[in-house]
């Protein structure tokens, strides 16, 4: 597994920092200058040229980049430009708030998925697993804002049950905390939930027409452990990497899911930070999802290797 | 039964199986669903007189002769922005995944080139993977602004990968089959054996991606006019109706049903076409 | 291992009408509306071994899979009786026959890899088998047992190797699992679907003797399911021939082998080659002086740069016009890099070819050196007409126009003994044996002057071999070609060649006179390749005609 993690470290590195590099000439490839932006419309060319000498937007390209890297090492990000405030506050502040919503869907993601897959192919109750199926392609089918849209309209509106949108602290009153995450992380979770469901299923029923299937039948091995031991292992590496990539579209899915629910997460970040054109937080925030995502892609591989002998060993 | 037990090659009958997927309930549902979001969307000028962008002098009109679905907070024809809404959907991602296709397929054949070519190809690929779908979204929106283009862009871009894997693979696997091999021997180049005899043998899987990567072009653009990222007001499209309802939800909850319907038409139909071609690929 | 093991038993035990253990009557199966075994009879005494032999499409594997009522999808048995100790498994409910399965009828296939689950490790796999129908022994308890049954089957260092996955054994110890697997409870009756049709012949040796052994020492009874006449033989008292889902004909092995009594039989005897039957190359042509091709310390290896494992490894060939040479080896021997770098379709690392006297350019290669392939479905793309297939090396090559392409087309579709109609007509139409003669065309579309053939029979029925292998004798007469002939089976390749070179670990280790290297072999590893070959006694003169 450490010779799997060091094939694997190299390229994971690569991509981050071609990634980073690409995020931060996103900043010089727009028209118009930051510091113009920054210093606002009225601003008289002297004022912008110290600010542009403060910002070191007058040194080489590469030692820019090189500068803006070792800034985000440091953890000082700088200020923003529209929204106002430290780019590090504002990250921390709706980090804690984002992190909760995607750790609660991804959950949920599980939850949701893994049983649904085992029932459907267990060839018991067969109306109930092809429902099953049927409510699957239905969650496949749905975009996340009309879903959420949906969930605020029963949930809320027509039955009164949750809120329709906002926050409370985790700690403070875990109980209101849990009833506005509830329809977020649902509305977050069921499109990913579909994907890994169906992933799973196909994985365990092409698991299940291989030759060790059948081995292990002719061995009289019953076919409810042939399910669960014979061929969830088999079918589990793939979808762990299936997994992995949800966590990426929950990332994103985020976005889109917070300006629902009124979350007061990174996804509202960064959705003002590009309505409003503030480079430095849209830049730091594309960075940390990016290097978040290929973290995960890592640990992914890793699991990946961990379940299947055939890479572990290699 | 001997080793040659189950003469399937791979790769025959494929079309045929493709065309069978399509003739289950799945496929035909799919294309029902496909196909009457589509016929709407392409009669629109024919199906209501009313311009869709024109603010009548009622907003939030409930459904009358006039108007067959009511009218929107601004008093504009709900039926003919829905109808156009349609239109735009289909013009954009007609146009994005038809382009993202074509990219991801020659980057791949690129990376049959070489150990090199393939090697950043694979990166290149890995690169844009890393920003997570409506990232990527952002990450472009960024730089060029809201906008039709953009859309299109970033529709495109985001298929990329998954294209371009999808075929490298299919590349990779029908290399090594001897009939590749048995080509080469017989005289023809590397491009010949690759453009002639490896790729037709490969590019079966990319029809399911295609109708998976129409269903996700819907997906984006709606969640990008969603955050007011997508095409500029007052052009109409599915996701801005959907996100100009939501204001309205408890007080109006009619001014959603309509999009939302076609919306989730739509997608569910891609979705079940690619579920029909992908079990007609298997079986 | 194989030490304790001496020659089978053939006819020493005659079966026993009396007791018997398995009794199949009047079988039938039907996959939808297509019968595949129909009235298929025939009964096991304990301790017995039966054979049954069959061409592909004769009902042979299905009916094995029937015994444990292990039909594939879409499979049914539609009548007849499945009796083992007089209880019918046909008949019986899905958890009556789970504690059948494993317990008192056990199975092997044919692919150990597949076979076996890949992520579970052989400890664990063992475990299972103990534990599906063992009560209540203790974890430790079963530990031992497999390590016990691991000993049995001849995996060496067995109690340290239960942690290890499949893919971490060689594909004769897989088989050896597989058959560990099967005997984890001591089943009256082991039925085995072409044990060792995956495994290289010093290998499949080892396999046979070892369900002998099982079948003589524990009194196991045998089913053993073959393609292959020599395997039954080594294997099996009595012999059941199958064709197009029925029985032809059965007895004692000895008996049938030697005197059969029913025509298909009969032809099938005939159309199997024997390694004592002399070479009949002399007859087909007279090899020139010259060599044609010469090949000198070729070498090639593969893998990542830091650790390049070596396929070839120092080979020197000659080849004259008109001759055959056979080339031996088993698999990783490294015959098919051999033939690839032959053909141009890689580069050696070391080492030269030269052709008529001068060094080989890709471009050359490509005409005049040509390739028959193993599989003949997969060498065929599946994408065009047989025509067009025919017809890419003269395109390739930029040889005549479209109308002299397909009149050259249809000259070598006659050639190879098809109908010039079958160049309009998508490969999948055709047999196995069929498909091989198009690939063969294909090979003969630019002229070469070179064949190489790569195991070209070893994927057909023996029958359609023998056809086969009569068309590229006559090849090689009318046009006078050499022909590298590549193949696993001695007995082949004795028949065709002039030559016997055989391969080992990359080099060549013996080449002589085809006969003399089967009579009077000179290196070790050809005597054991030689003593490997299942050996058929001889049939009775005249009762072949």
């Amino acid at each position: 597994m450490r010779t799997f993690l060091f094939k694997r470290l190299p390229s994971a590195l690569a991509v981050l920092v071609a990634a980073s590099f690409t995020v931060f000439l996103m900043l010089r490839l727009i028209p118009g200058d930051p510091a113009t932006t920054l210093a606002g419309p009225d601003a008289s060319p002297a004022t912008i040229a110290a600010i542009r000498e403060r910002l070191g937007l007058d040194a080489p390209l590469l030692s820019q980049y090189v500068h803006w890297l070792g800034q985000v090492l440091a953890g000082d990000l700088g200020p923003s430009y529209a929204i106002g405030g430290q780019v590090s506050e504002l990250i921390g502040d709706g980090l804690a708030a984002t992190v909760q919503l995607t750790v609660a869907s991804l959950l949920l993601v599980v939850v949701l998925a893994v049983p649904t897959a085992l029932y459907a192919v267990s060839g018991r109750r067969r109306a109930l697993a092809g429902a099953l199926r049927a409510l699957t392609t239905g969650a496949l089918a749905v975009p996340p804002f009309v879903t959420g849209v949906v969930l605020v309209l029963v949930f809320a509106v027509g039955l009164g049950l949750l809120p329709a949108g906002g926050h409370a602290s985790l700690f403070d009153a875990p109980d209101l905390a849990v009833q506005y995450l509830a329809l977020p992380a649902l509305c977050l979770a069921l499109p990913s939930a579909a994907i890994l469901a169906r992933y799973l299923q196909d994985g365990l029923e092409r698991a299940l027409g291989e030759d060790y299937v059948r081995t292990a039948t002719a061995l009289g091995v019953p076919r409810r452990r042939i399910l669960w031991r014979h061929a969830l292992p088999n079918a589990l590496p793939s979808a762990v990497t299936v997994l992995g990539l949800q966590i990426g579209q929950l990332i994103a899915g985020a976005v889109v899911v917070e300006r629902i629910f009124a979350w007061p997460g990174l996804g509202q970040l960064i959705e003002q930070g590009v309505s409003r054109r503030d480079y430095p937080v849209v830049q730091d925030l594309l960075l940390l999802v990016v290097a978040g995502y290929v973290a995960v892609q890592l640990l992914t591989d890793l699991l990946y290797s961990w379940l299947d002998p055939r890479v572990r060993w290699e | 039964m001997t080793t040659i037990s189950f003469p399937l090659a791979a790769g025959s009958r494929s079309r045929n199986r493709y065309v069978a997927g399509l003739r289950t309930w799945r496929g035909v549902t799919g294309l029902v669903l496909v196909g009457t979001v589509a016929l709407a969307g392409l009669l629109a000028p024919w199906l209501t007189d009313a311009d869709p962008d024109a603010q009548g002098p009622q907003a939030l009109a409930a459904p009358s002769g006039d108007h067959p679905l009511g009218t929107d907070d601004i008093g504009r024809d709900l039926l003919s922005r829905v109808l156009h809404g349609i239109l735009t959907d289909l013009s954009i991602i007609l146009t994005a995944v038809p382009a993202g296709a074509l990219i991801g397929a020659a980057l791949a054949l690129l990376a049959g080139t070489s150990r090199a070519a393939d090697l950043v190809v694979q990166r290149l690929f890995d690169l844009v993977l890393s920003f997570p779908g409506l990232i990527l979204g952002l990450a472009v929106t960024a730089i060029l602004g809201p906008g039709r283009w953009p859309v299109v862009i970033i529709i495109a871009l985001a298929e990329v990968p998954y294209f371009g894997r999808q075929l490298r693979a299919g590349v990779l696997v029908q290399r090594e089959r001897e009939y590749a091999l048995a080509a080469r021997v017989g005289g023809a180049g590397r491009a010949r054996v690759l453009l002639r005899h490896v790729l037709p043998n490969a590019v079966d899987p990319l029809i399911v991606q295609g109708a998976v990567a129409l269903s996700v072009g819907v997906f984006i653009e709606g969640a990008l006019s969603f955050l007011g990222l997508g095409v500029r007001p007052p052009e109409p499209t599915l996701g801005s109706l959907i996100s100009g309802s939501v204001a309205y939800l408890d007080t109006d909850p009619v001014l959603a049903a309509a999009p939302l319907a076609v919306t989730t038409a739509l997608v569910l139909g891609f979705t079940l076409l690619a579920e029909a071609l992908n079990r007609g690929a298997r079986s | 291992m194989t030490e304790l093991i001496d020659r089978p038993p053939l006819a020493d035990r005659p079966p026993s009408p009396t007791a018997e253990l398995l009794r199949v009557r009047e079988l039938g199966v039907a996959f939808g509306e297509r019968t595949v075994v129909r009235g298929v009879d025939f009964a096991l005494a304990p301790g017995e071994s039966l054979g049954i032999v069959g061409e592909s499409g004769s009902g042979k594997s299905t009916t094995a899979l029937a015994l444990l009522r292990m039909l594939p999808a879409g499979g049914r048995i539609t009548g007849g009786a499945v009796e083992l100790d007089g209880q019918d498994l046909a008949g019986l409910p899905e958890e009556a026959l789970r504690a059948v399965r494993g317990r008192r009828i056990a199975m092997i296939f044919q692919d150990p890899m597949s076979s076996l689950n890949p992520v579970l490790s052989v400890g664990r796999q063992l475990d299972e088998a103990l534990r599906a129908h063992g009560g209540h022994r203790a974890k430790a308890e079963r530990a031992s047992r497999a390590v016990e049954l691991l000993e049995l089957v001849g995996v060496p260092k067995a109690a340290s190797r239960l942690g290890d996955f499949p893919h971490q054994f060689s594909g004769g110890q897989r088989q050896r699992i597989m058959i560990a697997l099967a005997l984890a409870h001591d089943a009256q009756v082991l039925v085995a679907d072409e044990p060792t049709t995956a495994l290289d012949p010093t290998v499949q040796r080892q396999i046979l003797r070892l369900l002998a052994r099982i079948n003589r020492e524990r009194g196991t009874a045998l089913v053993v399911i073959s393609h292959d006449l020599g395997v039954i033989a080594e294997t099996c008292s009595r012999l059941l021939v199958m064709r197009d889902g029925e029985v032809v004909e059965q007895g004692a092995t000895a008996r049938l082998l030697t005197v059969p009594q029913h025509a298909y039989t009969r032809s099938l005897l005939a159309a199997v080659p024997r390694l004592d039957a002399p070479s009949r190359a002399a007859g087909n042509s007279t090899p020139g002086a010259e060599p044609l091709l010469v090949v000198r310390g070729l070498a090639k290896a593969y893998g990542p740069r830091r650790r390049r494992s070596p396929a070839l490894e120092s080979v020197d060939l000659d080849l004259h016009p008109g001759e055959t040479l056979g080339l031996v080896g088993e698999s990783g021997s490294g015959k098919s890099t051999l033939a690839r770098a032959l053909v141009g379709a890689h580069a050696p690392d070391a080492g030269s070819i030269s052709f008529a006297g001068r060094p080989l350019d890709g471009r050359r290669a490509r005409r005049e050196i040509q390739m028959v392939f193993q599989d003949p479905y997969a060498s065929l793309n599946p994408r065009l007409t047989v025509g067009r297939i025919i017809a890419e090396p003269l395109i390739a090559h930029k040889v005549g126009d479209r109308a002299q392409r397909q009149a050259r087309v249809a000259e070598l579709l006659e050639q190879v003994g098809l109908e010039a109609s079958a160049a309009a007509r998508s490969p999948r139409e055709f047999s196995g044996g069929q498909r091989q003669r198009i690939g063969i065309a294909r090979a003969l579309a630019p002229r070469p002057s070179v064949l190489v053939c790569d195991e070209p029979v070893s994927a057909l029925d023996v029958s359609i071999q023998a056809q086969v292998i009569d068309l590229l004798a006559r090849l090689q007469r009318e046009l006078g070609l050499a022909v590298l002939f590549i193949a696993h089976d001695l007995a082949v390749v004795r028949q065709v060649s002039h030559r016997i070179a055989v391969l080992h670990r990359g080099r060549i280790v013996e080449s002589g006179p085809a006969d003399r290297v089967v009579t009077a072999p000179e290196h070790p590893y050809t005597a054991e390749l030689l003593a490997a070959v299942p050996s058929l006694p001889t049939p009775t003169s005249g009762s072949l005609t």
